[in-house]
């Protein structure tokens, strides 16, 4: 599943760069992540994914790894997980994109997710639906924060 | 493999309600058990309590008060496919019933754990939202009325609230030149769209309703696809069916899955919303 999303941030893109990279703040943006740790700064990262569809529960302890930094431009990133009770793997490939438009920061990113195992079951349909759901909410929870801070 | 829960036998509704309240997401309303077990094997979900509810009295009827039918919902499918009243008044429920999964689901199965369970690709809800059914939901103390139309709320999530129970489904008792009919097409074990139709017949066509269930993830009304045919004659109403069944595939939150394409099930929604509409004519 792809999915390409974009937001407009009334920040400078230098401010944007250091809050992707803050760890404890970034994270709080990420719906249903938790006990989000750093393994080795910049580079690995650890957090427990959870999400919700219906009374369907995931709970996927996650890794997340740079694999690529472009400073204030470009990060790729990869982050896999696996929860053993219900028996289903999750893949992330994350690309997101900084360019500078006036006063503005374009937020831009391309994310291919992948879920396999019994969580399957629930249909294509709604895990994509439910993914959709989470980048949006991503997206506008980054927006919001970074603005909010003035 | 089915792994260890502790099984509650409430007395009544309002002990079950009080046990949902008390266990909260680890406990779950346990009647036929065709969806929630099947679940519960494959490690999907997993409670620590199930509160059975079979055993319960005075919810596996279908009777009739204040011009409504009165389906108790621990009626099996089974039980609705064969119910006389139901045959005579509401053919288009009968017939829905008899073709709801296959013969061990419809004799085991509940129409209230289908509506609770709420499956996106199930069948009785979307009729029942074009039958204007009002979904009776109890507490310990309290019951409320929920409209068909507002109950279900996502794949898999309805307007219920933790501690209540749905018990009963009121459907007005149609008036004499009401119609009605549900239609479903799909190619794999569950359907890919169902579509129902209500509507009287009084030489022009009023009182419409449309929903459209399978597509999406919950059955859901589709006012903008009822307003092209209300008021309408009944060949007018026969000429804008195709842009009824359009819009009705615009509004209908289609999702693309192994059911099919987004594109695909707008159109099956046209097709069937046609043919349901001139079944229910005829």
């Amino acid at each position: 599943m792809q999915f390409q999303k974009e937001v407009e941030i009334l920040a400078p893109r230098e401010k944007v760069w250091q809050f992707i990279w803050d760890v404890d703040r970034f994270i709080a943006c990420v719906p249903g992540c938790k006990e989000a740790k750093t393994i080795e700064p910049g580079k690995r990262y650890a957090a427990t994914m959870v999400e919700k569809v219906g009374p369907f529960k995931v709970e996927f302890p996650t890794t997340i790894e740079v694999l690529e930094r472009e400073e204030l431009t470009r990060i790729k990133a990869q982050a896999t997980g696996a929860d053993n009770k219900i028996g289903s793997r999750m893949k992330l490939d994350l690309d997101v994109h900084l360019r500078e438009e006036g006063d503005k920061t374009i937020l831009s990113f391309v994310a291919g997710v992948d879920i396999l195992g019994k969580l399957a079951a629930l249909g294509h349909g709604i895990i994509k639906r439910k993914a959709d759901q989470v980048l949006d909410e991503f997206a506008q929870a980054v927006k919001t924060k970074l603005e909010g801070d003035g | 493999m089915l792994r260890r829960f502790r099984l509650e036998e409430p007395e009544s509704v309002a002990e079950a309600a009080e046990l949902l309240g008390r266990f909260g997401e680890s406990a779950k309303v346990y009647a036929g058990g065709t969806e929630l077990l099947l679940a519960m094997k494959e490690g999907l979900v997993q409670y620590e309590r199930l509160i059975n509810v079979k055993k319960l009295t005075g919810l596996s009827d279908v009777t009739s008060a204040d011009g409504a039918f009165v389906i108790g919902a621990l009626c099996t499918h089974h039980q609705l496919e064969n119910s006389p009243v139901l045959k005579d008044k509401l053919p288009a429920l009968t017939k829905l019933e008899q073709n709801v999964a296959n013969v061990r689901v419809r004799q085991v199965g509940t129409i209230g754990g289908n509506l609770c369970f709420a499956e996106p690709h199930a069948d009785p809800g979307t009729l029942l939202i074009a039958l204007g059914a009002k979904m009776i939901a109890e507490k310990a103390s309290s019951k409320r009325e929920i409209a068909a139309e507002d109950f279900f709320v996502d794949a898999y999530e309805t307007a219920l609230q933790a501690d209540e129970v749905l018990t009963k489904i009121h459907i007005p008792v149609p008036v004499p030149n009401a119609r009605s009919a549900y239609l479903k097409f799909g190619y794999l074990e569950r359907p890919s769209v169902g579509v129902a139709v209500a509507f009287n017949l009084n030489g022009g066509v009023s009182g419409v309703k449309i929903a459209v269930g399978c597509a999406g993830p919950a059955p859901r009304r589709v006012a903008e696809a009822e307003a092209l045919l209300e008021g309408k004659s009944k060949d007018e109403a026969l000429r804008h069916v195709a842009e009824a069944g359009a819009s009705a595939g615009r509004a209908a939150q289609a999702i693309s899955d192994l059911h099919g394409s987004q594109e695909y099930k707008e159109h099956i929604v046209g097709v069937l919303l046609k043919r349901a509409f001139q079944s229910a004519l005829s």
